[in-house]
């Protein structure tokens, strides 16, 4: 059995795949220190406080976040639809505020970009069909004559061929959800953007619009999504937690999914980065533990000392997972080394022992959580001893 | 204050650009009502009121020469109250330096001192030249650039000139009112006479009496009265014309222009009124979500009603704050224009209780009625459909089974665009949208329509009217096909005269006319009206009279005349063929009618006879003192160098030439003042053209402001600026468009309806309708440019939208 599959929260750990160290040349998006504070009447508010965000192509993203987060604002950042105060937001490879005006980000997004709305957004006065040729005529791609042809297969696509010529006002709320998506393709953009596409769907059309979501990014395209929906989440393959205008680390996201997302946050601003070099060694064998241990990325070898003295590595952990947790809620030294993997660098959120258990205090939910897993990881731990390898890295 | 009061004037100034548009829609109607009807109450009270001010003649005679005993003997007839007699020449004048020569009416008086008839009005300088001096009318002021202290120089029959100083500029309000024709006046004293080589005598005497001034019948008995009283004394009467004293002569003319003015002033309140409608139905649509909050906090219908009722008079009071005051400057100053045109006075600036009064009643009740509508169907909106939403399109009860109902036209466009579709012709869709999109509010789009529709209607009738008129002007300069008249001192014959003109470069015909002066007679004797007639050769070529009933001269025909249309006016029932009796250098018989023709009934009534027959009545035959001469070219310039060189020409071969005249003189003066209606004619069709267009440019900037998420949507799936205003320029094509085509179908109504009235104003006497494609094609290219130009701003306003609230999540 796949250990990190087990001990996983929430989430998959941030890709690539665990175990696996290679970094894509150029992310999807990168988001780099992006700041946007919104002035009126009553003063400067500060939206987005310095986001730093990257997402790789062929992901599946979801954005979470409560009203008033800055999730939307965050959106309007990728999309180009909104300017940050400071910061930069690359997307593809292109620079959305220094090197393109607003008409030439209309064109990019265009050309790059489909955004799925929540409430459709169908222009009410064409056809299906003609809602969907018209990204093409905006930014010029294909033939004329090409794109009823386009549009009509990307009907297909999403299974409305039928209804091509009715107007918006004439199907139902899930095909004209369909039918945006299928505007959202039509000029093949890479990226997709989705603002809670099923919000206002029934279950049987929310599923059939996830279905072809993840058809999609088997094909290849990179989407992000904005959903309240814990069921959508589950299903996408990065989950992004904005909180009070900052990313919640995803690594505290999957390790303590119970908290609340300004807790989340707290334990996000409080937690120490710690960065290990490949092989270097994070923990020692008896070594008094004395703080709860997130990795944020890389991987980590879990280290015995086999009958002959040799060293066992008998698992690995990766981004999303967390160690020292046994020890701090039962007390005891590790029995177990832990170093960083050799294929690349450790990065490790730390929370000292008195902020873990304030932490537990505040948040009794996830204090049972972790109390069950002590619990099952105790029980396996006791089942393996038997055959002389003492795998799990706390003991009593 | 209480909070929704509150709200009712924070809305004022909520959106300044809103309100701007509202108040500018309710002034506009406001002005032109006000302008209107302003200029008209002055005009029709000041016109005849400085008219009658200025002591005017009665009675006006013209004759022969006498002397002041003829004037003192008409003093002490019964019924007069004062008669002063005048001497008024034509001459020719330049100034000093210049080449061109004008010509000017001088007019000579004995005493101005005891000028109690015919009022001169100073201006400037003195008003009472000494000898070799002269006064100036204002009016000579256009054509000679002359200040007091100046020489005016003028040339004598001989062709040698004199000199006089001006002294003064005089406004005549009286002599030559009425007369589109005559050319400026002057005035000197009889002591210049002799300098001028004039004999020292009246060849005018003016005529007021003392009771009954404005009785027409009374004044056409009293100047039967002194016309025998004169003949009596061996002095031949030319002609004699009765004026009433209190009424302008070109009054009826004025207030029936007037009125076409105060028709287009209504028409423009009602399409003001139509913007109105269309901005305040486009406010409570944006407030509807205010109105759904209300609602749901438990604001009653008699209440939200109320409160934008009171908002609409808010916006009512400030327009007319703006409107009054303008359309009081506005209206004194058309009233000043005309006043100017046609030579009267004004008795001073002033406000006109009526007008003001009527401003104010359109300036609050066409926006409450324009708005009336809108408010009530925005009270009575339900707090679901006032919070959820979509505003952009207009509500129609929905289909049973709740299906959404769709209008004829969309139907009917969605039909025929995915019928195409479906066989493989594709409109592009920005195109698409721009179709469908000037369809989508029908009751904003008519009251748009209806708007530049009447606009473009008026427009194309003005230039249908002015062709219309210029050409019946044309049509009458069918009797003055003549490039130059001469006229000389004494007869001289046909075949001498002919001889010599043909031999001078350029000339290719000469014919010489005789003249009579007649007057038609009722059967009770008295006269019906004083006539000049004009005796042609029977086969002349210089004159293509339009006729009405019977045929033109023949060879042969004796005691037979043409006679043109306006001696209806005094004998309806006459026809041709009929006998007329009349009096023909002193004779009276019965002539017979051999047809009645058209023409500029201003002009007096006119007869046509043949040249054989009078010149042999009138003892000159073969013979004649007016000969009329064809060059080459007929455009008043060439003419006038022929007229010029014919003077010189005919006065070096020994002639006693007493003036050439150009043919097109009499009608450029009368095109002129055909011009001037026209302008104000088309300044009303600009003007209604203009609130059209506002009336465009709020209704694009209402559907942008409506239509401000599908534009962000637009923008987001890739329209770039230039797209975005081109969606909504095109729109604005689009509606400009299709009120072309409207207005050119309302154009002809327009026309015949705006030339019949005018025709009737200005001739007295309907004319045929002609038609021009110019007023086509400006118009169209007008309505395209101003529907481009109205949707320039509300575009730039949807382009530079950021779509950041079209993506509503949170």
């Amino acid at each position: 059995m796949d250990s990190t599959s087990r001990h996983r929260t929430s989430k998959k750990p941030t890709s690539p795949a665990a175990g696996e160290a290679a970094v894509a040349p150029l992310p999807m998006i990168d988001m780099r220190r992006i700041v946007k504070t919104f002035k009126n009447a009553a003063g400067e508010f500060t939206v987005l406080k310095g986001i730093d965000l990257q997402i790789g192509h062929g992901e599946f993203v979801s954005i979470v976040g409560k009203s008033g987060s800055g999730k939307s604002t965050l959106l309007n950042m990728i999309t180009g639809i909104d300017h940050p105060t400071s910061g930069q937001v690359l997307v593809n490879g292109t620079d959305l505020y220094t090197s393109l005006d607003e008409s030439g980000r209309s064109r990019w997004r265009g050309r790059n970009l489909g955004i799925v709305f929540q409430f459709f957004q169908l222009l009410p006065m064409l056809s299906l069909a003609e809602n969907v040729m018209l990204p093409m005529d905006y930014v010029d791609l294909y033939d004329f004559d090409e794109r009823p042809k386009r549009a009509m297969e990307l009907l297909a696509l999403v299974g409305l061929e039928k209804f091509a010529h009715k107007h918006p006002a004439s199907v139902s709320t899930g095909q004209q959800q369909l039918a945006a998506i299928a505007r959202a393709l039509a000029t093949n953009p890479p990226l997709l953007v989705a603002d809670e596409p099923t919000g206002n769907l029934d279950s049987r059309s929310a599923d059939t619009i996830i279905q072809l979501f993840d058809q999609l990014v088997a094909e290849g395209k990179t989407v992000v999504m904005v959903t309240h929906d814990p069921s959508l989440t589950e299903r996408t393959t990065r989950n992004i937690i904005i909180s009070d205008g900052e990313l919640v680390s995803e690594a505290v996201a999957c390790a303590l999914p119970l908290l609340s997302h300004r807790q989340m946050l707290e334990v996000t601003r409080k937690a120490q980065r710690l960065t290990f070099p490949p092989g270097i060694s994070i923990l020692g064998r008896d070594q008094h533990v004395d703080q709860f241990y997130m990795i944020e990325r890389g991987v980590v070898e879990i280290v015995l000392q086999g009958r002959d003295r040799e060293d066992v590595i008998v698992t690995r952990m990766a981004a999303g997972e967390f160690f020292g947790e046994v020890e701090l809620l039962r007390g005891g030294k590790s029995i177990a080394a832990v170093r960083a993997a050799p294929v690349g660098p450790v990065e490790l959120l730390t929370l000292k022992r008195d902020e873990f258990k304030q932490l537990l205090d505040t948040s009794p939910l996830t204090g049972d959580a972790l109390g069950r897993i002590v619990q099952t990881r105790l029980k396996e731990h006791r089942s393996l001893e038997p055959r002389g390898i003492r795998w799990w890295p706390f003991k009593k | 204050m209480r909070p929704r009061w509150r709200k009712v004037f924070l809305d004022l100034f909520e959106n300044k650009l809103r309100t701007a548009l509202v108040v500018f829609s309710i002034a506009v109607g406001v002005i032109s009502i006000g302008v209107i009807t302003g200029a008209y109450v002055i005009i029709a009270n000041d016109m005849s009121a400085s008219y009658s001010a200025n002591h005017p003649m009665n009675v006006e005679l013209r004759t022969e020469d006498f002397g002041s005993d003829l004037v003192t003997t008409v003093q002490g007839m019964r019924g007069v109250a004062d008669a002063e007699g005048r001497r008024i020449f034509a001459m020719r004048v330049r100034m000093p330096g210049t080449v061109q020569w004008k010509t000017l009416d001088l007019v000579a008086i004995d005493d101005f001192k005891k000028v109690n008839i015919n009022l001169l009005r100073p201006i400037s300088g003195s008003i009472a030249p000494a000898k070799q001096e002269i006064l100036l009318e204002k009016k000579a002021l256009a054509s000679l650039n002359l200040k007091p202290g100046e020489i005016l120089e003028l040339q004598l029959q001989d062709g040698t000139t004199r000199q006089l100083t001006v002294v003064g500029v005089v406004q005549d309000q009286t002599t030559g009112a009425g007369d589109f024709l005559s050319p400026p006046f002057a005035y000197i004293h009889t002591d210049t006479l002799e300098y001028l080589r004039q004999p020292n005598q009246f060849n005018r005497m003016f005529v007021t009496l003392s009771e009954n001034q404005n009785n027409d019948e009374h004044l056409r008995a009293m100047a039967a009265r002194i016309k025998d009283k004169i003949e009596k004394t061996d002095v031949g009467v030319g002609r004699s014309r009765v004026t009433k004293t209190n009424e302008h002569p070109m009054a009826s003319t004025v207030q029936a222009i007037l009125g076409i003015l105060l028709a287009l002033g209504v028409l423009i309140l009602f399409l003001s009124s139509s913007l109105i409608a269309n901005t305040l139905a486009a406010l409570l649509n944006q407030h509807l979500r205010h109105i759904g909050v209300m609602k749901l906090v438990g604001g009653r219908r008699n209440q939200i009603f109320a409160m934008y009722i009171t908002l609409i008079v808010a916006f009512g009071v400030i327009a007319l704050l703006i409107a009054v005051p303008l359309g009081g400057q506005g209206a004194f100053g058309l009233a000043a224009f005309i006043a100017d045109k046609l030579n009267f006075s004004l008795m001073g600036y002033r406000i006109v209780p009526l007008a003001l009064v009527i401003q104010i009643v359109v300036g609050m009740a066409v926006p409450l009625l324009a708005g009336l509508l809108p408010v009530l169907n925005g009270s009575r909106i339900t707090v679901l459909h006032a919070i959820s939403g979509d505003i952009a399109e207009e509500t129609a009860p929905p289909l049973a089974g709740g299906k959404k109902r769709e209008a004829v036209v969309d139907r009917v466009l969605h039909r025929v665009t995915t019928g195409l579709a479906r066989r493989g012709y594709h409109l592009p869709r920005p195109l698409l949208i721009s179709l469908r999109n000037t369809f989508r509010r029908k009751g904003r789009l008519l009251l748009t329509l209806f708007t530049l529709t009447m606009g473009g209607a008026i427009f194309v009738a003005v230039f249908n009217v002015r062709v219309t008129l210029f050409d019946y002007i044309a049509a009458v300069g069918n009797y003055f096909k003549a490039d130059v008249t001469v006229s000389f001192d004494r007869p001289y014959r046909l075949s001498e005269v002919q001889r010599d003109a043909l031999r001078y470069p350029g000339v290719t015909a000469v014919e010489g006319w005789a003249f009579a002066n007649a007057e038609v007679l009722f059967p009770d004797g008295t006269v019906a009206d004083n006539m000049l007639i004009l005796a042609p050769p029977v086969d002349s070529q210089l004159v293509e009279p339009t006729g009405l009933q019977g045929r033109w001269l023949l060879p042969g025909d004796e005691k037979v005349i043409t006679i043109s249309e306006s001696i209806l006016d005094k004998l309806p029932t006459l026809k041709a063929g009929d006998m007329l009796r009349m009096k023909v250098d002193g004779k009276e018989d019965d002539w017979r009618v051999a047809g009645i023709f058209k023409f500029v009934s201003q002009q007096g009534t006119i007869a046509y006879g043949s040249y054989d027959y009078f010149s042999r009545l009138t003892n000159l035959a073969n013979r004649s003192v007016s000969f009329r001469i064809v060059g080459q070219a007929h455009d008043p310039a060439s003419q006038q160098i022929l007229s010029d060189g014919l003077d010189k020409y005919f006065r070096d071969l020994g002639y006693h030439v007493s003036e050439t005249r150009t043919g097109k003189s009499t009608l450029a003066t009368a095109s002129e003042s055909l011009d001037i209606l026209v302008t104000f004619l088309l300044i009303m069709a600009l003007l209604t053209a203009s609130v059209g267009a506002m009336g465009l440019t709020g209704t694009m900037g209402m559907n942008v402001l409506e239509r401000t998420r599908e534009i962000g949507i637009m923008r987001a799936i890739g329209a770039v600026d230039a797209e975005i205003m081109r969606t909504v320029i095109v729109e604005g094509v689009v509606i400009g468009t299709i009120s072309w085509f409207l207005g050119a179908l309302l154009s002809f109504p327009f026309t015949y309806m705006l030339s019949t009235i005018v025709s009737l104003a200005v001739f007295n006497s309907p004319v045929e309708v002609h038609f021009t494609w110019l007023g086509y094609l400006i118009w169209l290219g007008v309505v395209l440019v101003l529907s481009a130009l109205a949707s320039v701003l509300p575009a730039r306003n949807a382009a530079r939208l950021t779509i950041r609230e079209v993506l509503a999540y949170e």
